[in-house]
């Protein structure tokens, strides 16, 4: 669908983005991540035309941005970080003038607005000045030019930012669906975002990309060793004893006792199936287990690590739902 | 293209934007038509609309500017710039639609402005010839700005400064034409050459006599032209010095 090959872009001496290279499969939800002023707008201004790249090429349904423009463009709804709206339109309107500047037939114009303001449940808003819209229904209004005309690939910038946790969650259920039938690009500094709708992230810091691989990939890959909480009912002491006996556990990391009756294990294992020797160690004395689980680290560590920002703290992260 | 040219239009006229500057435009002719016909001569009703239109002219640059300022800087300011650049439509196309939903407004003008040759044809004897001459330089003129203005705007965020911009530089032609009268000028061949050369009045004296030249029209349509291109070469290249 979507091949950036060595992507390169200069502001004059800043490179914004170096030889950035990775490909789009057809209804594929790309998630594209980093932290502010990683080169993400840029890049996805670059795909979708409105910037010309440094060096490099993108093609889009196998046309060139660069030599096959139009061709390219009318595969592309591209929505930018700032909604591209007229505040003195309605919104019909305003779509039917999309619909007009997209190249799109007459008699498709009006069947695809009505598509859009369908999908996007803009029907109470048909009428009314995009002016006086609420932020969340200007951004749907921007989905909405985004999706007229059925483009093959969807370029959506920080779409949810600003947006109210309910119009939020909305969105993210509206881009999965959208992600069925369309080629998806996504672009956020919200991991938890990029987690709960794509199937696939790029991960870019200083232009430069760190990682391009599905979300599972990646957490399995900086899985070094497992580590496990194990909850017990019992005394510490009982259970350090029968803990030290089961061979496999590499390291106990701490061991709390909360003085309820229950204490907290966290071990570094060897292995992940070391956990049913435990299991069977502990039943065979007695001891109660409460809750077993294994700790894996989230997109939110891969996305540090990579980004090399583990110690200078979360900064320019904003991860409101896992907080 | 017709859907940025049709969307352009309204812009205009579904606002107040269209109707006020038109309104001034008609004050302003009409207190120039009081004038004139206060100063005419009681025994002769020939009325000479050409005089009119030269120094209405001078009046009318000043709304142009006006008319341009949102063209570009609007877009620009409010992001919508993104959405035409990345739509399948070329530059060329977006400065067309723009430009020829501006002459629309401008032609929507000078239509109003027939009134007054209308009335005076009830009333007395109106000169066509050198009326519809007068309407054509008039028109041409029209062009050459509106043109002007269009990349003045292209060149700013600001639409208000755009605008001043665009006073400026009419500023300057109203200068060059009464430059072009002086003695020193004069006295100087070469300089006289270059400067009447971009003068509106020796053009607009043909014009006034009823005589459409083929060099004035070659003139007025090769300027448009060409800042009709400088526009789509300086958003083209604002586009690879985008910051």
């Amino acid at each position: 669908m979507v091949e950036v090959k060595n992507l390169t872009k200069h502001y004059g001496r800043v490179k914004a983005v170096r030889d950035l290279s990775f490909e789009i499969g057809d209804n594929e939800i790309l998630g594209f991540l980093g932290p502010n002023g990683a080169g993400k707008s840029t890049t996805m201004n670059i795909i979708a035309g409105y910037l010309p790249a440094s060096g490099g090429t993108v093609t889009v349904c196998g046309h060139d941005i660069k030599e096959d423009a139009r061709e390219a463009k009318r595969c592309i709804g591209y929505l930018p970080e700032i909604p591209p709206l007229y505040p003195d339109m309605r919104v019909e309107e305003y779509l039917r003038y999309c619909a007009g500047i997209k190249g799109l037939k007459r008699s498709e114009r009006k069947q695809q607005v009505e598509m859009a303001i369908r999908r996007l449940q803009l029907t109470d808003m048909r009428r009314r000045l995009i002016g006086n819209l609420s932020k969340g229904y200007k951004q749907r209004v921007g989905l909405a030019q985004a999706i007229i005309g059925d483009p093959k690939l969807l370029i959506l910038d920080e779409p949810t930012v600003g947006l109210d946790p309910t119009q939020v969650s909305e969105l993210r259920k509206f881009i999965r669906e959208l992600g069925k039938d369309h080629s998806v690009i996504l672009s956020s500094h919200i991991l938890a975002e990029i987690s709960a709708i794509c199937n696939r992230v790029v991960i870019i810091n200083k232009g430069e990309l760190c990682a391009v691989d599905t979300i599972e990939n990646l957490e399995r890959k900086m899985t070094g060793s497992a580590v496990l909480i194990l909850t017990i009912e019992g005394e510490l002491s009982v259970a350090s004893a029968v803990l030290e006996k089961v061979s496999g556990i590499s390291e106990t990391l701490s061991a709390v006792d909360y003085d309820d009756g229950t204490c907290v294990f966290k071990l570094r294992l060897e292995d992940e199936k070391v956990r049913q020797e435990i299991m069977s160690a502990m039943v065979s004395n007695n001891i109660n287990i409460a809750e077993m689980s294994m700790e894996r680290p989230d997109l939110e560590q891969v996305f540090l690590e990579l980004t090399g920002k583990k110690d200078s703290g979360l900064g320019s992260l904003e991860n409101p739902e896992r907080k | 293209m017709f859907s940025l040219y049709k969307k352009e239009i309204q812009s205009f006229f579904f606002s107040p934007f269209a109707y006020v500057l038109s309104a001034l435009f008609m004050l302003i002719f009409g207190f120039a038509f009081v004038n004139r016909i206060a100063d005419m001569d009681s025994s002769v009703l020939q009325f000479s609309f050409p005089d009119m239109f030269y120094n209405n002219f001078f009046y009318f640059m000043f709304i142009i500017p006006l008319l341009t300022m949102r063209s570009f800087a609007d877009e620009r300011r409010g992001g919508t710039e993104v959405q035409l650049l990345t739509s399948p439509l070329t530059i060329t196309q977006i400065v067309l639609a723009k430009f020829l939903s501006i002459v629309t407004v401008f032609l929507f003008m000078m239509l109003l402005s027939l009134f007054f040759p209308i009335y005076i044809s009830l009333h007395g004897t109106v000169i066509w010839s050198s009326l519809i001459c007068g309407y054509i330089s008039f028109f041409l003129w029209g062009l050459v700005c509106i043109a002007l203005g269009m990349l003045f705007s292209a060149m700013q965020s600001n639409s208000i400064i755009a605008a001043i911009i665009g006073e400026i530089v009419m500023e300057g032609f109203l200068f060059l034409d009464q430059f072009g009268g002086t003695k020193l000028v004069e006295s100087y061949p070469h300089l006289n050459s270059v400067v009447t050369w971009f003068s509106m009045q020796r053009r607009f004296l043909f014009f006034a006599q009823g005589m459409f030249r083929l060099e004035d029209l070659v003139f007025f349509l090769s300027l448009t032209v060409l800042v009709l291109f400088w526009i789509i070469l300086y958003i083209e290249k604002r586009r690879w010095n985008h910051r």
